[in-house]
């Protein structure tokens, strides 16, 4: 009964969301008695066929791609030394991810705008300058996802093996570690994927057009087109998301969506 | 997974004596830097080489501008400290704004939290239809994420003046509107927010409630002890400091939440709203400062409500190796 209740809580504004944007009917005359008429696709197909939709896209597409590379040079070589050499980095490791946590977007665009603009107004006013500040909010998942990864497979003795059987660390990297640590890279582009989908904040107070700051603009000039692609940004985060926790599960890494 | 680490490095012996980790670690960095200087003299530490370029990334793009925008609140013009627009943060037309803030990430962490901590408990028993543990599982780490502006489009379809349930309930005979309830009223942006708080409660709750043995709950009936007493005197102990972190955790997500709220409230009645209503509009002069001071509190609120979750969280970690 709870549960039922609890579903229908959670289905029912996609659902909603499914009829104002497929239904062929005037918005005033959706009501029970024309459940069944009118649906058809057009609205979405009319937001695909915006050119201003894929650029926007393409911004966020390329963002999320700059902000997971970053994150894996930054991290990943400090998730392997902590697993292996420095235990003593874990914890510190764990605490600074933490800290986009404390500091969210809102607060940080403020000190951004307060500290970048005067001094490198240059680097603000490329669309490219989002990629620093979507790695940090992706951290507390990237770098959970990965230590889980290495601590599943045991990456210390494996490394260690590898080592005294006399691998270069080069070696060691592409054939041990790289391979022990995929599931949770393809997790960690998933759940930045998802970040990136729907950060809003500092897109819109930096004048950025990605996909949401989009999104909210073209809803206003076209209801039910923008409706339709909400949706459909919806699932595909979603979609994104799913693909991360099945991969994870199947991996059996015990780390969740949430980031702590 | 843990037993197979070497006692003297895992992590496993890091908990329980606060004074053991620091030495043990402290011993490892020195053996560390003992090898690495005999080795090479030349090669710099690879640990050192990983660190710095990554907490400087941290300083330059997270702490720079976060201790730039203190520093600008706590300070007047000619940089003397001077807390008065600090205080005028919080009073006149401000008071109010992180009131409602508060409210809405308060009730919301309450209701969210025991809604996503009975959502644990229910799936918890049930074996039957095989799918459905793994499906909640599943959506829940979907629909945690799932906050911004689809979200807001969602429940203006379904719950806006012409919104579909709206509309149903109104066939009815139960008018939503003429009963005061609008989306962008606290209640309104409330049942919104639950969307994706109740989701991440259960994230937070369910290994805690996954953590409840059965053994202990057949030891306190052998011991004659009711099911009212079981709960009340060992799961109760036993959940509550995963779900007061998990609380705090919800707080926080809410207090910070921005896009949803954007969308939803147009008169910016709530915390992030007026920062950037102070941010946009910061030729008047002055102006800026009363942004950064907005700001500062609310990194105060965050940092405050985060440390105490980290507090709580050391306390479950404790039955969770029992």
């Amino acid at each position: 009964m709870f549960l039922a209740a609890v579903g229908l809580f959670f289905a029912l504004p996609q659902l909603a969301m499914a009829r104002f944007a497929f239904q062929n009917v005037p918005v005033v005359h959706l009501d029970l008695s024309t459940l069944g008429t009118g649906w058809s696709v057009a609205r979405l197909g009319e937001a695909l066929a915006e050119p201003g939709l894929w650029e926007a896209a393409r911004t966020s597409a390329v963002l999320a791609t700059l902000a997971v590379l970053l994150n894996l040079v930054l991290l990943l070589p400090l998730a392997v030394l902590a697993e292996v050499r420095a235990p003593w980095l874990r914890p510190v490791l764990t605490g600074v991810t933490l800290l986009p946590w404390v500091v969210p977007p809102i607060a940080l665009v403020v000190g951004v705008a307060a500290t970048f603009r005067p001094l490198a107004p240059w680097f603000l006013s490329s669309p490219l300058s989002l990629v620093p500040f979507y790695a940090l909010w992706a951290m507390p998942f990237t770098y959970r996802a990965l230590d889980a990864g290495l601590r599943a497979v045991g990456a210390r003795t494996l490394v260690e093996a590898a080592r005294s059987l006399g691998a270069s660390w080069p070696t060691t990297f592409r054939r041990v570690v790289a391979p022990a640590t995929s599931a949770s890279v393809v997790a960690a582009c998933g759940l930045t994927a998802a970040l990136v989908l729907g950060e809003f904040a500092f897109a819109s107070l930096l004048l950025k057009d990605t996909l949401p700051t989009y999104l909210v603009v073209y809803q206003r000039s076209a209801p039910q087109a923008g409706m339709a692609l909400a949706l459909a940004v919806m699932v595909l985060t979603a979609l994104a998301l799913g693909g991360v926790v099945h991969l994870l599960r199947r991996r059996g890494l015990g780390v969740t969506t949430s980031g702590i | 997974m843990t037993t197979l680490v070497p006692p003297s490095t895992g992590p496993a012996t890091a908990g329980p004596v606060e004074g053991l980790p620091s030495s043990a670690g402290s011993g490892r960095a020195a053996a560390a830097g003992r090898s690495g200087r005999a080795r090479t003299r030349r090669r710099p530490d690879p640990v050192a080489l990983a660190t710095v370029p990554f907490l400087a990334f941290v300083a330059v793009f997270l702490l720079w501008p976060t201790v730039a925008v203190v520093a600008g609140a706590v300070t007047d013009e000619a940089g003397v400290l001077d807390a008065t627009t600090l205080v005028r943060a919080v009073s006149g037309p401000y008071r109010s704004v992180f009131t409602n803030s508060l409210v809405l990430a308060g009730s919301t962490a309450v209701v969210g939290g025991v809604l996503g901590l009975a959502l644990a408990l229910a799936v918890r028993g049930l074996r039957r239809p095989a799918w459905l543990r793994p499906a909640v599982d599943a959506w829940c780490s979907v629909a945690s994420q799932l906050g911004g502006v689809p979200l807001a489009f969602a429940f203006v379809a379904l719950l806006g003046t012409q919104g579909v349930l709206t509309k149903a309930l109104a066939a009815l005979g139960l008018d939503l509107m003429g009963s005061g309830f609008s989306l962008s009223s606290l209640t309104g942006l409330a049942v919104v927010y639950l969307y994706f708080q109740v989701p991440l409660m259960f994230l937070v709750a369910a290994p805690a409630v996954a953590g409840l043995r059965e053994s202990w709950s057949e030891a306190a009936t052998l011991m004659g002890a009711g099911r009212l007493r079981y709960w009340w005197s060992v799961a109760a102990p036993v959940l509550a400091p995963s779900t007061l972190g998990g609380m705090l955790l919800l707080f926080v997500n809410a207090f910070s939440a921005y896009a949803t709220a954007y969308v939803l409230d147009s008169s910016g009645q709530l915390v992030p709203l007026q920062i950037r209503f102070v941010l946009q509009g910061n030729v008047i002069t002055g102006e800026q400062d009363l942004g950064y001071a907005l700001v500062t509190w609310t990194l105060v609120v965050l940092l405050a409500g985060l440390a105490l979750m980290a507090a709580l969280q050391r306390r479950a970690a404790r039955w969770a190796r029992a």
